[in-house]
């Protein structure tokens, strides 16, 4: 008797089973069979107690096997639904990830800054000091300790820009040499990047101030060698471990012997480009040994000491990395422009 | 300036192809810009630095590229001087200013045909880009290119009383030079005169008056040594540059005169006919000798790093054409440097000679030991913060000019500060020293605006000058500027616009993130470029270093602004004087923190940091924080007043707060809002 009333039941939970299609019956028929308190089979369990050993021993099992039976077929149900929720939900919530992303308005660094920044990594690894001068000079800064005569070209009213008290806005960085040699004795090695004015009319490829970077080393025993060296470790740095480089006399009032300095071009490596002008060589900029004038000036004996200094142009770098055909964009701060570097 | 390959071979055997000779004089400090190649002949184009006048010839390369092949100098054909008639020459030649002149010749020819020059000499002067003018003057151009002496030539027949003489012109003398240009002279200037006038601009230009032409027959040859600070002085005043000034400015052959002479003499005959009259008047001042240059082999080797022997080094100075002296000891030598090479004069300048002909390539690289650690200046990591703050809060870095517009300057000087002003600009509006950055930022705002960038954020660091009387004083200053929409209109919704508190903001982040944490920004009406209802002054502990706020509409319309723009000034080396406080940790709460809201009416007169600094006057240990999260200023409040909502955050350290103890504490607050601003709760 009792076998049969379980064929009726699984026959009934069989037909109840069939019918489920949400996820909330599903739930109900798992309450209304397997529920804790109300559960048919619940009820089937509690009577085992009220049978004889023998029977209860057999119903039990039997009783037990249909109760798997159901426990895996809600189951099975209920993670059916449960996916079928969860693959829906996936779904609507789907966006467009083609959207432009939301960005915080983000700034840039001058292409100057970058530039500077690059170069005086370099150096300060290399144990110089930035240092810093005035932008606003005197003659004797500007001009006379750098033995530039008093009728060089330079200081004319053509090239220098002067102000009505007679001061000069500074041609060149060179002048910090003779700032730093006069704040400290050698042995010093100095890095000092700024703006200097020059009295130029604007065109692509001139502006009226623009940005040097001044390098000096004084100590003991310096050679054209030395400069050499070092500034082939700068280019090998600042363009790739590849940039050979070359040096060609040259002549500066503030150095003796000079030389200008070329490295290979970065674009095409020497063989010729547009860049480099199809030479191979791209200026870096003027260099020497200092002259014994200058050390003489600011009272460094030429014969115990000797050194080097180098001025290279940030905006001519500047022109040539980013490929600029205007460098008066460099000072116009169009947002256009600016925003083009990082 | 030009040399002609072929040219160059009448005075040395050149053994290698044009290419290969620019190379090689680049690498000696000739620099060759290009190489043009003309009628069969190749004409090389060299970049001169000034110190090497001695190369403004086809003489001087032809030396230089010698001693590079190490190849003789082929002597130079004497040239024939066949003088007629009387032995005495038919002019005279004074010479009243010899400081400005230590040496002028003249010569006479008498009858030239003055016509068209020989072919080849017009193609040779034309492949100069020298244009042919006529036998004669042509001549002089041809001995110019030749030899680097500038000459000129008189018709002999316009100088009054047949006489040449050298003086400073009178103080305004005039002179129609050969350009039929008036020149009004200086007494500073020296000019060739006749017996009457000047006729000739020492060194620069001859005059209309006394030019070779077509009906000269006799002519007077000049070739001369002038002051090269004298004619470069005159030139500048004049505005003035030729061929002959550009040469003599430099500073010519003090030697070569004569020979220059000779050599345009005979070519004139040559060309134009007639005949060599008289003997060459020779007018020489004493002129200071050079002294000898001694150079130490020692020294060399210590400067350069390269070792070269002494037999080395005296080949180089007798190929560079030097007078060797008796030795004084082994390591070294002495040397009188030829009369054409005037930059030479100190044991440097024969340094550079020997390395340049050694080669520059034979530097050995080397890295100079013995460095001690580098470092950047001492504020660079506070400016490297600074400009990472500002561009990741959508500020783009801006350089402008040091100089701007005096008149826009003024009006943008918070500080009043007077500027110093440029003699000569290059652009006279624009011939003021800034005394604020604020110009060169507004003005890349107005370029912005006009090319369709309307929201802007631009920030610059740089020097101000002011004129303090003695030596002017550079300030370096911040400034900031900002105008347009917040972010960028897009598919997420237009940007609301930018306004005061964005401007506030940025300058707290900075503050924040170079660890001054005191900034402080207190109403100000008295900053004539800003709106006086929307202005601030900053002050860091204590001290005034700037100003932020909406620009004066007035200033707004003289920049034709039709959105609000937001400036900010700042003065960098105060902020950066102030310490930075260093990040201390603190034990993150142990107990809860609750939170109380507030939402209070107060008067629109009564300021957010009256508020906020009388709450916290309090001293309630246990308020942590007070934030404000809402302004409300709606019409169905009465009027005059506003409303605050705020937010505080109770917490003790050491235990959980019961609900008494913040009901306590809230207490305070409420009541001491009431009784100081007559704040009513909402």
């Amino acid at each position: 008797m009792e076998a049969e009333r379980l064929e009726q039941l699984r026959a009934q939970f069989s037909a109840e089973a069939a019918g489920i299609d949400s996820e909330s019956a599903a739930s109900a028929l798992r309450d209304r069979w397997t529920g804790r308190k109300s559960g048919l089979l619940t009820a089937e369990m509690k009577t085992l107690g009220k049978l004889s050993p023998d029977v209860r021993r057999e119903f039990g099992l039997q009783l037990n096997a249909l109760k798997d039976e159901v426990d895996g077929r809600i189951a099975e149900l209920l993670s059916g639904f449960g996916a079928r929720r969860e693959a829906e939900q996936l779904v609507r919530e789907r966006i467009d990830v083609t959207l432009p992303g939301r960005r915080q308005s983000s700034g840039r660094l001058h292409p100057i800054t970058l530039m500077r920044e690059r170069i005086e990594e370099i150096f300060v690894s290399m144990g110089y000091t930035i240092e810093d001068g005035p932008e606003i000079e005197t003659d004797f800064y500007n001009f006379d300790a750098l033995n530039i005569p008093p009728s060089h070209p330079a200081r004319s009213s053509q090239d220098t820009l002067y102000l009505e008290n007679g001061l000069a806005l500074r041609s060149q960085t060179s002048t910090v040499q003779i700032h730093a040699m006069q704040r400290r004795r050698p042995p010093l090695r100095v890095i000092a990047p700024g703006r200097v004015y020059r009295r130029d009319t604007p065109d692509a490829t001139h502006n009226p101030m623009f940005f040097q970077v001044e390098g000096l080393l004084v100590d003991r025993r310096v050679t054209l060698g030395d400069l050499k060296g070092t500034l082939g470790e700068f280019v090998r740095r600042m363009f790739g471990p590849g940039t050979r480089t070359r040096f060609r006399p040259s002549y500066f009032p503030f150095t003796e012997p000079s030389a200008e300095v070329d490295y290979s071009c970065f674009k095409c490596g020497g063989a010729g480009c547009r860049i480099c002008k199809g030479s191979g060589w791209i200026e870096l900029g003027g260099s020497g040994l200092v002259h014994p004038n200058v050390l003489r000036a600011v009272a460094i004996d030429p014969e115990e000491f000797s050194g080097f200094a180098f001025g290279l142009g940030i905006d001519r770098m500047c022109g040539l990395m980013y490929d600029l055909d205007d460098i008066r964009l460099l000072y116009e701060n169009d947002a256009r422009f600016l925003e083009q570097f990082r | 300036m030009k040399i002609s390959y072929k040219w160059l071979a009448e005075f040395v055997d050149v053994d290698i192809d044009p290419r290969s000779l620019a190379e090689q004089l680049t690498m000696v400090g000739l620099a060759v810009d290009g190489i043009e190649e003309i009628g069969g002949d190749h004409i090389i184009e060299i970049d001169l630095t000034s110190n090497r006048p001695d190369c403004l010839s086809h003489l001087g390369v032809a030396r230089e590229a010698g001693v590079i092949m190490g190849k003789p100098l082929r002597e130079a054909v004497p040239a024939q001087i066949d003088v007629k008639g009387e032995s005495v020459s038919p002019a005279a030649v004074d010479v009243l200013d010899p400081d400005l002149c230590p040496r002028y010749t003249a010569r006479v020819i008498r009858g030239v045909k003055v016509g068209p020059s020989p072919d080849w000499m017009v193609r040779r002067l034309e492949a100069l880009g020298q244009r042919s003018i006529n036998n004669v003057a042509d001549v002089t151009n041809y001995v110019l290119h030749e030899l680097g002496q500038p000459l000129h030539a008189f018709d002999f027949n316009c100088l009054a009383g047949r006489r040449i003489i050298v003086r400073r012109a009178v103080a305004g003398e005039t002179l129609i030079t050969l350009d039929g240009i008036e020149r009004v002279l200086n007494d500073t200037m020296l000019v060739i005169a006749d017996a009457d006038r000047a006729v000739a601009l020492a060194g620069i230009m001859g005059g209309a008056d006394t030019e070779i032409t077509d009906a000269t027959v006799d002519v007077l040859l000049e070739s001369a040594y002038f002051n090269p600070a004298s004619v470069r002085r005159t030139a500048r005043i004049l505005g003035m540059n030729t061929e002959a000034s550009y040469r003599f400015e430099r500073g010519i052959d003090y030697d070569i005169a004569a020979r220059a002479s000779d050599r345009a003499a005979a070519l004139i005959v040559e060309t134009a006919g007639g005949e060599i009259v008289g003997e060459l008047l020779d007018a020489r001042a004493q002129i200071e000798a050079r002294p000898p240059i001694t150079l130490r082999l020692d020294r060399f080797h210590h400067l350069t790093g390269l070792n070269v022997g002494m037999a080395r080094a005296k080949e180089i100075f007798n190929a560079l054409g030097m007078e060797i002296l008796p030795l004084k000891d082994d390591g070294a030598v002495s040397v009188k440097s030829p009369s054409w090479r005037i930059d030479l004069a100190i044991e440097e300048d024969l340094i550079e000679e020997i390395a340049r002909l050694e080669g520059y390539d034979r530097l050995v690289p080397t890295l100079p030991g013995g460095a001690g650690a580098g470092s950047y200046q001492d504020d660079e990591a506070a400016r490297k913060t600074l400009r990472r703050t500002l561009i990741a809060t959508g500020f783009h870095e801006a350089i402008s000019f040091s100089f701007v517009n005096g008149e826009t300057d003024a009006m943008l000087s918070g500080n009043h500060e007077s500027g110093l002003v440029l003699t000569n600009p290059v652009d006279e509006t624009q011939s003021q020293m800034r005394t604020t950055l604020l110009g060169g930022l507004l003005s890349a705002v107005e370029l912005n605006i006009n090319h369709g960038t309307r929201n802007i954020r631009l920030f610059e660091i740089g020097k101000c000058f002011l004129d303090d009387g003695a030596r002017p004083v550079e300030i370096e200053r911040l400034a900031l500027v900002m105008t347009g929409a917040r972010n960028e209109l897009g598919w997420q919704g237009a940007g609301e616009r930018l306004d005061f508190y964005d401007l506030k903001g940025t300058i707290e982040s900075v503050g924040e993130n170079l660890g001054k944490n005191s900034l402080e920004f207190s109403p100000t009406s008295d900053i004539g470029y800003l709106h006086p209802g929307r202005a601030a002054v900053i002050s860091l502990a204590g001290n005034k270093i700037g100003f932020a706020g909406q620009l004066h509409p007035r200033i707004a319309a003289h920049f034709k602004f039709k959105q609000p723009v937001f400036a900010a000034e700042l003065d960098f080396g105060a902020i950066l004087q102030v310490p930075g406080l260093e990040p201390r940790y603190r034990p993150l709460p142990k107990f809860p923190t609750v939170v109380r809201d507030l939402s209070v009416l107060v008067s629109d007169a009564v300021s957010w940091a009256e508020i906020e600094r009388s709450i916290l006057g309090l001293n309630i240990g246990e308020l942590v924080g007070v934030r404000l999260f809402d302004v409300y200023t709606g019409s169905e409040l009465p009027a005059g007043k506003r409303a605050l909502a705020l937010s505080l955050r109770y917490r003790a350290e050491e235990r959980t707060l019961t609900e008494q103890e913040i009901g306590d504490c809230h207490g305070r607050v409420v009541s001491m809002l009431a009784r100081e601003f007559a704040a009513e709760l909402r």
